[in-house]
């Protein structure tokens, strides 16, 4: 589904590449984790997957497609779902509006359908009376589903996240890292999770571990 | 469409904020309609003096072209003689051939003239300088000054003071068309009073000129002159109270059989005021141009235009002032607004939304701020624009009467004397008194004006707050 080709990324500041010539292929329902130290360049590894930036050498391609032919505003809104760690939610929003702007931004399928989307938080432990409050009332790891429903929502095959547990206790990373499980297996959609926690990245089918400019795939726990 | 429906939930989520911004554009809308109102009030205003005061015409003796003759006589004689001004009375042969011309309605003669209290005492102004002939130019005219001023006219009603309501008969009737050639006279109260005379009274004067006959007048109205009445205006006048309205034929025998058929002046009020000038050409080519003059009486007009002219500046200047003070102060709000919300653009970003519709969006929020803002403005706007506009007529008012005081001192130096039009006849201007209002009111069509100067300001204020906007990159607020 989606690849790197010989992918590279420096700042023009620095004298050494971030990471260079790197392969990876990643398919639909599969979870991967990426781990690596901080500054090692996983979450610029990320930003270019996800369609925030772009390669300084090599390409991506989507179902052999590179993201320029596709152009890195539609694949944003077609073909991926972002989550970060600090969640990033429309703050004067409830839960429910923020997965009906998601849905209407990206044109998902189910565009407008409100029960749909209440579904969603519903599956995801997001009660009725706070489906409708603002999203700023609602918990940490309450509002970090939210940020997954609203990747549920939408009709992307890819969803990328980075540190998605940064902020959340012991019992919300289980419940949050499970979520991500279910909509690579479930949805058969394809998870890339970027950590800096061996614990989560075991949780997940590949993990790849970026040191030294390279990506190294690790043995399955 | 979901960047409306974003709008509306950011507007109304964050109250607060949008209770402020709507405030701040309140005010500046606010000052921006005072501006327009006052702008199109004063439009209306010079429109209005137009309407009123430029449609009449005077036909009078050409006192260019007599100083001219004056002074080309005075030149060419070799004997060191005192110039005489020769001004030719208006024949009224002339006057009804104006008259028959289209779009000319009714008309007013006038000829005045002076005589000298016979039966009655006249009434003393103690700052009078006496009723000497001669004014300060120290030219005696043919006729010599009497201490009682005939005004003769067709009919009272059809003088500026009357019309103006600066003299009112209080007893009585004024003259009309019926008194030619009959001794009917109106007087003043204050003379009236102190002589006990009523209406149905007879008077006695004596001529000043000629025979100096004496002749009897007959009192058919009584009338009461404002104090500032123009009709005695000039240091050499004799107080107001004694002046007396006659038929014209009356003042044209008491002036000398000379006089019989003519006027000093004749004025036509033209039915159709945009027609005042072809009126005016037709006219002038029934008339010997180098005896008379046929003109647009638009001192007033001048007047309250100029007043205008000086209002509608001022308004502009504060409609354009506020309206660029404004986009600046809400370019920099939206700015500051806009920096708060980077992260929410990068969320927007990273789900695929086009750039121009995060702008749209803000747009729409300062729009519906701008609807909130525009009703608020235009309850406020009539208060302030009505403060404004009557402090601004105040002062252009006295500014103007200042500027006519000195000039009238200036005229005052010019050869002077009984003229043709007298001691200043019912003819003479009365625009010191013809103060323009200002008709504040707010319509649909300065709503809209105000609703689209407030877009602009908006659109304006968005343009140069979203520039940062264009060029978010998403990366760099939501990763580093």
């Amino acid at each position: 589904m989606l690849k790197t080709k010989d992918l590279g990324y420096w700042y023009q500041t620095a004298n050494e590449p971030l990471f260079k010539n790197v392969n990876l292929e990643f398919e639909t329902g599969q979870s991967y984790a990426i781990l690596g130290h901080s500054g090692t360049g996983k979450t610029t590894f990320l930003s270019l997957i996800a369609g925030l930036d772009q390669p300084k050498a090599g390409e991506i391609t989507l179902d052999d497609r590179s993201l320029k032919q596709i152009g890195l505003t539609a694949y944003r809104r077609h073909h991926v779902a972002i989550v970060f760690q600090a969640y990033n939610l429309f703050t004067y929003m409830s839960p429910l509006n923020n997965l009906m702007t998601a849905m209407a931004i990206t044109n998902a399928s189910h565009a407008g359908d409100t029960d749909y989307a209440r579904q969603i938080l519903r599956n995801l432990g997001i009660g009725e009376d706070q489906m409708t409050r603002n999203v700023q009332r609602l918990s940490g790891g309450q509002q970090q589903r939210v940020a997954i429903a609203r990747t549920m929502a939408c009709d992307a095959q890819l969803v990328v996240a980075d540190e998605p547990t940064g902020n959340l206790d012991e019992d919300n990373t289980r419940a949050v890292i499970a979520q991500f499980q279910k909509i690579a297996h479930d949805q058969h959609k394809c998870v890339i999770i970027v950590t800096h926690e061996p614990d989560v990245a075991a949780q997940c089918d590949h993990q790849f571990r970026l040191e030294n400019k390279q990506f190294k795939a690790l043995d399955p726990a | 469409m979901n960047f409306i429906k974003r709008a509306g939930l950011n507007v109304w989520a964050k109250k607060g904020r949008s209770l402020l911004l709507i405030l701040v554009s309140a005010a500046i809308l606010m000052f921006v309609l005072a501006g327009l109102l006052i702008r199109s009030a004063a439009v209306k205003a010079t429109n209005q003096a137009k309407a009123d005061v430029g449609a009449t015409l005077t036909l009078s003796a050409n006192r260019q072209a007599a100083f001219k003759k004056m002074n080309q006589s005075s030149s060419s004689t070799t004997k060191r003689s005192r110039p005489k001004l020769t001004l030719t009375p208006v024949k009224l042969s002339d006057a009804t051939k104006i008259a028959k011309l289209s779009h000319v309605g009714s008309y007013n003669v006038t000829s005045s003239t002076s005589v000298n209290a016979k039966s009655y005492d006249t009434v003393s102004t103690s700052t009078g300088m006496g009723s000497s002939g001669g004014g300060p130019g120290g030219m005696k005219s043919a006729a010599s000054s009497g201490d009682t001023q005939i005004n003769g006219v067709s009919a009272t009603s059809l003088t500026s003071d009357f019309s103006n309501q600066q003299s009112k008969i209080v007893k009585g009737r004024g003259i009309t068309s019926t008194d030619r050639n009959t001794n009917h006279v109106v007087i003043e109260k204050e003379l009236a009073s102190q002589n006990d005379l009523s209406v149905g009274d007879t008077l006695t004067v004596k001529e000043t000129s000629g025979s100096k006959d004496t002749v009897k007048l007959k009192v058919v109205g009584i009338y009461r002159a404002s104090s500032s009445s123009s009709s005695s205006a000039g240091p050499m006048s004799t107080d107001p109270s004694n002046t007396m309205y006659t038929s014209y034929t009356l003042a044209n025998t008491v002036k000398g059989s000379k006089y019989a058929n003519t006027a000093d002046s004749v004025t036509f009020n033209v039915t159709a005021p945009s027609q005042v000038s072809s009126v005016k050409k037709s006219g002038k080519a029934l008339i010997n141009t180098s005896k008379y003059t046929l003109s647009t009486d638009d001192a007033s007009y001048q007047m309250v235009k100029s007043s205008m002219a000086s209002v509608e500046s001022f308004a502009n200047k504060i409609v354009w002032l506020v309206a660029i003070a404004g986009t600046i102060i809400l370019a920099l709000i939206v700015i500051l607004m806009i920096r708060e919300r980077r992260f929410e653009i990068g969320v927007l970003l990273s789900l695929g939304e086009a750039r121009w519709k995060i702008v749209a969006q803000f747009l729409t929020e300062m729009i519906m701020v701008l609807v909130v803002a525009l009703v608020i403005a235009g309850a406020g706007g009539k208060l302030v624009g009505n403060q404004l506009g009557a402090q601004l007529t105040k002062q252009t008012a006295q500014t103007t009467q200042v500027t006519q005081t000195q000039s009238g001192g200036q005229n005052g130096g010019q050869p002077g004397g009984q003229s043709a039009g007298g001691h200043g006849g019912p003819g003479s201007r009365t625009q010191s008194t013809q103060q323009a209002k200002l008709a504040i009111t707010v319509s649909a069509v300065d709503l809209a004006e105000l609703g689209g100067f407030g877009l602009a300001i908006m659109f304006l204020s968005i343009m140069l707050a979203s520039g940062g906007i264009l060029r978010l990159q998403p990366k760099k607020v939501l990763i580093e």
